[in-house]
């Protein structure tokens, strides 16, 4: 049985409750989960960058191959090189912060400005935007990644460009369908008529007041994205390389050791994939389904 | 069907194919741009081994002239590609084309094999919450396909293998190799793992429902109850066929880089391990020739997508 | 002996909850109509005075939460005798904790598997629902033709395809469309509102059903497409005799269609009977929401009289914040000193001021 409840009649016109009363629970906590994760991702980086690790990530100590966590201050244990995984997995985290962060840069600035030139002016510059997306969709883009690191060199930088090439389709088709639906309303039309300039209609009114959360939401999900291009190809031996540690290569290198029974350091940085991704795609899922949905009456 | 609902149809399915051909016609120019400006010209490279294939044998690689304006190297390059002649590997030597398409083939099998293994979890998930809203089960399930989808598939492969080769004692590393107990089974894990693993499933069952549940909220829907028919038979087409198909389609170019990272783990001759060793030995014909092909498989996707679309939907073909 | 009427709902109430409000939206409260066999009934009202709502609740079609939460709706057919909302008290419960308004507990989803077989065998068969908009209300994906064989084949006893075709090419005849033959196989976009609603009354009618509900049938049509198929229905009435309840806000759709008038303002009824009492003009006893309602038609004889269109002052009653007293009594201009102090704090009752006619209003109750 659900309970629905009414205390009151003085029901003012615009009283609304709370977005957090309005949302579904389930939302909620993902969004909360999510939130969670970008925090603790971005203070391990910060740690990582000041270099305020427990142990040095590079130091290597025979002693102590492969022990289980909690080991003599080893918080999450050491990998088969007796190094310290939690370190590790710090430093871990420069391998995609920054080129992640370029990635979402390039996706959204360059989705948006195809988003509104569609969008906003639309024909020959729709037919010539729909093809570019169509034609960029067309590429796997690990096997783009793969041509591009063959033809130029595996920097993840230049690896990052091209995930965010990849991803403007999508940037780009969200904010035009946002136009299209402001146009719809006749929005757009009523600002023109006002007076207002090109300009400010879309900046102000457009972009920040109708797509930001469209925004946010992809900038998780690029997020997620670029986090699982670069482990994907510092495992398969591109992009960072030993002793650097990266989480896809932490994953690799733990690889034989899993098959002889010792999961743990092929696991660690597993985990931390696994519960990092779910993190952003949770924070973006949630809050798409909090901003953009609107479900309640 | 009537014969005058026919003609247009074909019509529209011409104007697919001629987009379709429009876009790997820039899907060419892109490969291009990229391997003519990388450093070292490769492109010349590529270009001799072609002509070279064109004429007599491999010796003549030197003989061979390229020509200066890169438009001319562009164009004689594109010739070259429609007549088949993807230039040779550096490696092996042997002729791109018929080399990619003979490991295309196990890639095919995978990526079909997981796109069915996707579906069949992700359907019922998807149709069920669709229909009985928000219960309990649903909620188990969403979660569970966010932890599915944020695995890395890679690590997931090792588990795979890791249980098959102690609880059933398979070696699963050997292709086609028939001294195991219960080869079958070899065929199937990377397909499993791959369908499960590579993050698809979230994004179906979430697609899915959705374009379900719209359908569901339709006018047409609430006539159909009104008037006593079932709800499934009449959104069957716009909630059901239309978007699996759309998701196929769209899905396809993510399948094909999970599988480049799942024929890594399982060491299954794909294209997709093709193209980790061409990156590897900077062998430019092969990865060119593997990206190509690959956009190919993806447009043939997305073309199928579109003359579905175009049969099943009277407003498409009555302009 | 009196034939009990096709369709009786006693009381039926109907309430939404908005979670952004917290708060109940009243959208039938307590509302009791009945249609005999033959009769049309027209109701009308406003958007958001709820006719919509008592429709489909009628028909069990309602899915937003909770949706019908209480009252009486008893069909009597050849076939079927029996109170659409029985039993469902076991999924619904009303209570009122103090310093609470109304709180209702709902098994939402016991409450539809039993409601949809509760009208399996109804829907579509003993009682017809055609929609307003009909282009979007066909399925777009199947044949017109096709629709109405569907809604033959489940419905009649006619089982073969054949049959059922040349069954709804008769219906498609009745409804005067223009060669049935080549519209049967028409796409529902290929072709006019015009045509999409007859073929939409065709598949209703074409199961012979016991009550057909018609909601809003000609809004959203051109104007003269709309008397056409008012025409059309006119006609329909009297060779086929079907029994109806018509939905409109347009009161000379009703007036042309409908025998017995209900008039229906923020949820309730507050008038109804005969429609050549209520609809005349001018007549001793009537509602003054139905004389300002009459009076604001944009006809000749009102402009004339008095130079501009009469509007009734105020805004439509919002369902959420139903005042006390008599929900219009904000709106009204016909307010005495008598009845003032009545009028603002008592919901009045319904009470019959001529034969078969009830008014909702303390002009006509004698202190």
């Amino acid at each position: 049985m659900k309970r629905y409840s009414q205390y009151s009649t003085n029901v003012g016109d615009f009283s609304d409750v709370p977005f957090w009363k309005k949302a579904g629970t389930m939302d909620l906590v993902y969004v909360s989960y999510g939130i969670f994760i970008v925090i603790l991702v971005i203070v391990s980086y910060i740690l990582g960058a000041f270099n305020l690790l427990p142990f040095d990530p590079h130091e290597i100590n025979l002693k102590l191959l492969m022990a289980p966590p909690k080991t003599a201050g080893h918080i999450l244990g050491t990998d088969f090189m007796g190094r310290d995984i939690l370190s590790r997995l710090i430093i871990g985290i420069q391998a995609y912060f920054l080129p992640g962060l370029l990635a979402i840069a390039i996706a959204l600035v360059i989705g948006t400005c195809f988003g509104i030139l569609a969008g906003y002016w639309g024909g020959g510059f729709d037919t010539a935007i729909t093809y570019i997306s169509n034609l960029l969709n067309s590429f796997p883009r690990l096997v783009l990644i793969l041509l591009m690191v063959a033809a130029f060199k595996p920097d993840i930088y230049y690896i990052m460009v091209i995930v965010g090439i990849t991803n403007v389709p999508v940037v780009a088709s969200l904010i035009k369908g946002k136009i299209q639906f402001l146009k719809q309303k006749y929005f757009i039309e009523a600002a023109t008529a006002l007076g207002l300039k090109n300009r400010i209609i879309i900046f102000k009114h457009i972009l920040w007041h109708n797509c930001r959360s469209v925004l946010i939401i992809q900038a998780t999900l690029g997020m997620a994205e670029a986090i699982l291009m670069e482990t994907s190809l510092s495992y398969l031996g591109f992009g960072v390389q030993e002793p650097v540690p990266s989480w896809g290569n932490m994953v690799l290198s733990g690889a034989n050791y899993f098959m002889q029974g010792k999961f743990w350091p092929s696991t660690a940085p597993a985990l931390a994939i696994l519960f990092t991704i779910m993190g952003f795609h949770l924070l973006g899922d949630g809050l798409n389904n909090i901003l953009e949905m609107k479900r309640s009456k | 069907m009537k014969l005058s609902a026919i003609r247009p149809i074909l019509f529209l399915i011409c104007k697919e194919l001629a987009i379709a051909g429009l876009l790997l016609l820039g899907v060419s120019f892109v490969v291009f741009i990229i391997l003519i400006l990388s450093p070292g010209d490769p492109f010349s490279l590529l270009l001799k081994g072609q002509m070279a294939s064109n004429t007599v044998g491999a010796g003549t690689l030197e003989a061979v002239k390229v020509p200066a304006a890169w438009y001319v190297q562009y164009l004689s390059w594109l010739s070259n590609i429609l007549r088949g002649n993807f230039g040779t590997s550096i490696r092996t030597g042997l002729p791109v084309l018929s080399e990619v398409v003979r490991v295309g083939i196990n890639t095919l099998y995978l990526t079909i094999g997981s796109m069915l293994v996707t579906l069949l979890l992700a359907v019922p998930i998807a149709l069920f919450s669709a229909r009985r809203g928000m219960t309990v089960f649903n909620w188990t399930s969403t979660i569970f396909t966010y932890v599915v989808s944020a695995l890395p598939v890679f690590w997931f492969g090792y588990i795979v293998i890791y249980i098959s080769m102690h609880q059933f004692g398979l070696f699963p590393l050997a292709f086609g190799s028939s001294s195991q107990k219960i080869s079958w089974l070899y065929f199937i894990l990377p397909v499993f793992v791959l369908g499960i693993g590579n993050g698809t499933i979230s994004e179906v069952v979430r697609y899915l429902r959705e374009e379900m549940e719209r359908v569901f909220s339709e006018d047409y829907i609430r006539l159909a109850r009104a008037k006593g028919a079932s709800i499934w038979k009449h959104s069957l087409t716009e909630g059901f066929l239309i978007p699996i198909t759309e998701i196929i389609a769209s899905k396809i170019p993510f399948i094909l880089g999970g599988a480049v990272v799942v024929e890594q783990v399982f060491n299954w001759p794909g294209m997709g391990r093709m193209a980790w060793q061409a990156a590897q030995d900077r062998d430019y014909p092969l990865i060119m020739g593997i990206t190509i092909v690959a956009a190919i498989i993806v447009r043939l996707g997305s073309l199928i997508q579109s003359v579905v679309y175009i049969i099943v939907n009277p407003r498409a073909s009555q302009e | 002996m009196s034939i009990a009427p096709v369709l009786q709902i006693e009381n039926l109430r109907t309430y939404f909850y908005s979670r952004s409000k917290e708060a109940f939206i009243r959208s039938v409260d307590g509302v009791s109509l009945e249609i005999d066999k033959g009769e049309t009934l027209g109701i009308v009202g406003e958007s958001g005075s709820g006719k919509s709502i008592t429709a489909l609740s009628t028909m069990g079609l309602i899915s937003a939460e909770p949706g019908v939460i209480i009252g009486k709706i008893r069909l009597t057919t050849e076939s079927v005798q029996k109170d659409l909302l029985q039993d469902l008290n076991n999924y619904v419960k009303i209570d009122r904790s103090p310093g609470m308004i109304m709180e209702v507990y709902k098994d939402n989803s016991g409450w539809q598997k039993y409601t949809d077989r509760m009208m399996r065998g109804i829907r579509g068969k003993e009682i017809s629902m055609i929609f307003q908009n009909p282009k979007v209300s066909l399925n777009p994906f199947i044949t017109i033709g096709k629709q109405i064989t569907e809604s033959i084949m489940l419905n009649t006893p006619i089982k073969n395809r054949n049959e059922a075709k040349e069954r709804a090419l008769y219906w498609l005849e009745q409804v005067k469309i223009d060669s049935p033959r080549l519209r049967y196989n028409n796409n529902p976009y290929g072709l006019s509102g015009g045509m999409c609603q007859r073929a939409m009354i065709a598949m209703a009618l074409s199961s012979e059903p016991s009550l057909l509900i018609a909601d809003e049938p000609t809004t959203g049509l051109d104007a003269t497409i709309q008397s056409k198929i008012v025409g059309l229905l006119a006609e329909l009435k009297s060779s086929v005799g079907v029994t109806a309840m018509l939905i409109s806000h347009d009161i000379n759709v009703i007036m042309e269609l409908s025998d017995k008038v209900a008039v229906m303002y923020g949820g309730t009824v507050l008038e109804h009977g005969p429609a050549k009492d209520i609809l005349t003009e001018g007549s001793l006893y009537k509602h003054p929401y139905t004389e300002a309602l009459l009076g604001s038609i944009p006809n000749e004889q009102h402009i004339r009289e008095k130079g501009y269109l009469q509007a009734i002052k105020g805004d439509v009653l919002d369902t959420i914040n139903i005042p006390e007293g008599c929900r219009f009594h904000a709106r009204c201009n016909k307010i005495t000193d008598r009845t003032r102090e009545q009028c603002e704090h008592i919901e009045p009752d319904l009470k019959e001021v001529s034969p078969g006619h009830s008014v909702m209003c303390w002009l006509f109750v004698d202190s």
